[in-house]
Parts: structure tokens; sequence; C-alpha cells
């Protein structure tokens, strides 16, 4: 946490940003995600239901609006545009408003996710890790744990949900 | 905000953050054409989910890294997971001094006795653990008692699914209601394995104790000076009951959460001795013993696959789990040596669709398509 502190300071020095000026930013970006998603939804909603049919991958469909918008905004502001429009990068911009930024924020995230992965319940715990570090399937999991494939299902969905509830109380 | 509208939103918002994992995860796994419409459907129907589906898809890309960092070996993890006690929502049994609940007019019964006892020491309390259940409808409302003669071993089967095997000359009283599923050893030797309903917790008094069981078999024998407690398959966990409180059974959940007043833990094939002054050390090996009056022969006519597996799982320590609910419910008919449950899982293993899995620590009967073995709740 202190070399983190550290590396913000430093930060803070080369891009002469006070702290003052970062944290109206961080705000006014806070707005930022609220309207993305906003705008995401509003223009899912206008898709014709004939159409939504045809949709083909509605989850690439989403991240293609949301990269569309992040675009579009990047013009109006007349900030950088996506160096490319890798999927990791939209996400990533969905949360942070600039890319140096966006690195240091990426570790304190991991940092904080790392942290709550360990306080989960103990099944949980195992089943999270066991499946993102040590990359085994849920049958693989199912098998150590001795539960069924489902129930490493529930409790990757809970542990998540959980993660993400208080990775929300951060923000 | 009132306290109760941050509860309600709180738990509101934990549903949809659910919601989205669940929907990001099928989204990986090469969703059907219904899937990719009902996730559609799910995302219009508020920006609450477009927002939480992106901010779920954002932390995904951090967990292999968070996951990282995590310094435990995965067999350190599996270990701490099969200790870990999932009590939590298991409710604190309270020995009420009283007793009426349980007791029936029709019989008389030594409570002034007992009723000493039981105020002389603290009531024990047996939770029994299991990872994983299923919720289901809750059988009918009963009460009744039951006894076997001098004759024969009674089977008594209860609406939730329960199997009670009474040897010789044993009683119970059964009562079961919205709230609970209790049932007293009188007399005798009684062997347990239970149905699931976790929203009814199965009490079993045994004088001065309370075993509270989820879906396990066990063996309760009364005796002149102390009682004992045979678990079969499953785990048990033996907790100090405060004495607080008179008439019906109290149920505190945080209560117990608190108190942590952990006697023993049993697992399978470990036996203890249950006595007003206490209980004793935990015993290996007694199965055989505990189970030497049941009948030493298994006859089933017509009778569905679960029930029979039932019958045996009173006999070992790795039990039968029929994962698959079309096979549960085929029925069988046969004769079988009850010690022998291999022979009934090679039987088993021969019938059409039906693939048994060994485990170390039970029998999984599952399809043989390998479509039934994920079916929830079926541990």
């Amino acid at each position: 946490m202190f070399d983190k502190h550290k590396t913000w300071s430093k930060l803070f020095a080369e891009k002469g940003a006070s702290l003052h000026s970062y944290l109206l930013r961080r705000v006014a970006h806070r707005w930022d995600a609220q309207d993305l998603a906003q705008e995401v939804y509003l223009r899912l909603l206008r898709i014709d239901p004939a159409d939504a049919a045809s949709i083909r991958n509605p989850e690439a469909y989403l991240f293609t609006i949301a990269a569309n918008l992040i675009k579009e905004r990047a013009v109006m502001r007349q900030q950088s545009p996506l160096s490319s429009e890798g999927l990791e990068e939209v996400i990533e911009q969905l949360s942070t408003p600039c890319s140096a930024e966006a690195d240091m924020d990426r570790e304190l995230r991991q940092q904080r996710l790392g942290v709550l992965i360990q306080r989960l319940s103990p099944k949980c715990r195992a089943v999270l890790v066991m499946h993102y570090r040590d990359e085994l399937s849920y049958r693989e999991i199912a098998g150590r744990l001795a539960i069924s494939t489902n129930m490493v299902k529930k409790y990757i969905v809970k542990g998540l949900a959980a993660c993400r509830q208080r990775m929300a109380d951060y923000e | 905000m009132s306290k109760t509208t941050n509860f309600e939103a709180g738990r509101r918002a934990r549903r949809i953050s659910e919601q989205a994992v669940a929907w990001y995860l099928e989204q990986q796994d090469h969703p059907s054409e219904r899937q990719r419409a009902a996730f559609l459907a799910w995302l219009h129907v508020s920006p609450a989910h477009v927002a939480e589906y992106l901010a779920i898809a954002q932390m995904h890309g951090d967990l292999k890294a968070a996951a990282s960092m995590e310094t435990m070996a995965a067999a350190d993890l599996v270990e701490q997971a099969r200790r870990e006690n999932p009590v939590v929502v298991f409710p604190l049994v309270v020995a009420d001094m009283a007793r009426e609940s349980l007791a029936s007019p029709q019989y008389r019964h030594p409570w002034r006795r007992t009723l000493a006892q039981a105020v002389a020491c603290a009531a024990i309390v047996a939770l029994v653990l299991l990872a994983g259940w299923q919720w289901r409808m809750t059988a009918g409302n009963l009460r009744e008692s039951y006894a076997a003669d001098a004759d024969s071993i009674r089977d008594v089967r209860l609406p939730d699914g329960s199997l009670i095997q009474l040897a010789r000359n044993s009683q119970i009283q059964v009562r079961f209601d919205a709230r609970y599923r209790q049932v007293e050893v009188i007399r005798g030797n009684a062997l347990f394995a239970v149905g699931k309903d976790p929203s009814r917790p199965m009490l079993v008094r045994v004088d001065g104790h309370i075993l509270q069981d989820i879906g396990t078999v066990f063996d309760v024998k009364r005796d002149a000076d102390s009682d004992s407690l045979t678990v079969i398959s499953g785990r048990v966990r033996v907790w100090n009951a405060p004495r607080e409180g008179a008439g019906e059974i109290k149920i505190d959940v945080p209560q117990v959460q608190r108190s942590g007043d952990k006697i023993a833990d049993l697992t399978a094939g470990e036996q203890i001795q249950l006595s007003s002054s206490g209980i004793g050390t935990i015993r290996p090996g007694q199965v055989e013993q505990a189970t030497a009056w049941l009948p030493r022969d298994i006859r089933f006519q017509h009778e569905t696959i679960s029930d029979v597996a039932q019958r045996f799982n009173a006999y070992t320590s790795t039990p039968l789990v029929i994962e698959d609910a079309r096979i549960a419910d085929m029925q069988i008919s046969g004769v079988f040596h009850a010690n022998d449950p291999q022979a009934f899982s090679a039987y088993l293993a021969t019938l059409p669709g039906v693939r048994v899995v060994h485990d170390s620590d039970r029998v999984r009967v599952i399809a043989s398509s390998g479509a039934g073995d994920t079916k929830a709740g079926s541990l």
C-alpha cells in the first residue's frame, strides 16, 4: 500500500497534476461511467426487435456499442481515441479516464480484488483460486472438492458477486 | 435512507451482481440462441443491468492476477474448504427444560428425572454438517408414535423421505410441523437416514441431547447410563447449548456463531457416548458394531432405487448418492446382502443408462450420457 502511494505521488509530480484536479477528474469520470452505461442501454433499446433476433453475439454487440461511445466521446473531447479496438482496452476505458491512470488503477484494483478473494468463505475461495489461478476446469474442481460441477459454478457466481459488491464499495 | 431500505437496496444490488456474473459466465461458454436472446432481454430490463455487466466484465479481466496473489496451495485450500463449517445457516437448538413440545400425552415418560439431569448439565447440540443442499417442498405435518415389537425390526418411512429403522423393542415419537421435524428416541435403538429439507431442520432428541441432522445417516442407541451416537456417513458437530428459556425449543441462528463452544466433530465411522454428565471421547470404527442389529439382507420389491439406496447407506460410510432424478425414481426388485453395497452398485451399473462413479467418500450413480451428473442439489 505504501509503495502504491509512492507510485502515485511520483506520477502526480511527473504529470504535474494536483491531487485536487485528479480527484475532480475521478468524480467526473464516475459520472462518465454511469452516463456511458446509460447511453449503451439506450442504444440497446433502439434496436428493432426484429433485428435483435438476428444478433449473433449480444455480448460482442454490447461491447461494440460501448467502444463506439468511447470513441465518440474521445473525439468530442479531442482526446486520443482508442489505439485499438481490443476488448480489454474498451473495458478498461469504461472505468478509467486515461491510460496512465488505467495502469495504476488496474494494479490497485487487482490488489483489492486479491484481498477480497482471500476473505471469501473457504469454499468460494478455493473454487475461485483453483479456477482463475490454477486454471482448473469446473469438472476438475468438482472432483477435488467432491461436489457437483453445478455447485462449483454456484460458488463462482456467489464469490464473484460478493467481490464485485465489495469492489463497488470502494468506488 | 432508512435501514430497511438500505438493506433492501443492498440485496437488490447483490442479486443484480449475481445475475450479471451468471450471464457473463454463460456468454463465455458458447451460449445457445435461446440463451443469447434471454441475455439480451435481461440487458433490456434496466440500465443497471448493463452497467453491472460491464463492471463484471472488467472485474473478470483482473481475476487471474488477483487470484494469483493467493499463496496457499490448492491442496491446502481444498482441505480448508472441506473443514469449513457450513453451520452458518444452521440454527442453534436450545434444549428447553420442560420439553413438553415432544411429550405426547398418551404415554408416560420420566420427565422429572430427565428434567433434573437436563438442568444439571448444559444440553449438547449436534449439528450435522452437509455441504450443499436442495430446497424442496416440505412434506406434510405429522404427529405420531412408532414402536417396534419384540419380534422384528420396523421401518418407518416419513413423508419427507426420511427412513428410520427401529430395532426390536424400540420406540420413537415423531412430530413434524411447519418449522421443525422432531423425533424423540424414547427407548431402544434407531437408525436415521434423514431426508433433506433444509427449511425444516430435523431435530433428534436423545434424553438431554439434541442432534440436528440434514441429510446424513447415523445411529442412536439409548442405554441406562449413557446414550451413543454413531455417524455412518456425513459429518456431525457437537455443540454445547446454553441453558436458557423454557417451553418450546428455541432456535437462534446468530447465537450459534457467537457461542462457538464446539465440543466435538464426528465424521463417518465415528462414535461418541452422550451422558448427562457430558460426552465421552470419539472412537473410530464402530460402524459394524453399531449397525449389527440391522437386517442382514435387504429385500425390495418394486421400490425406487433411491429408497433402496437409502437402505444400503445405513451400513456403509461410502454412501450411494443417486444424482440423477430419473434413475432415482426407477423401480427395482431384488435381495442383496446388506453388508455388500458393492454388489448392489455393480447391479445398478448393469441397468441401461446408469453409470456408477466410485469417489473416495461416496459412490455416485449418474446417467451414463453424462448429462445427469450436474443436476443441482445432488449432494
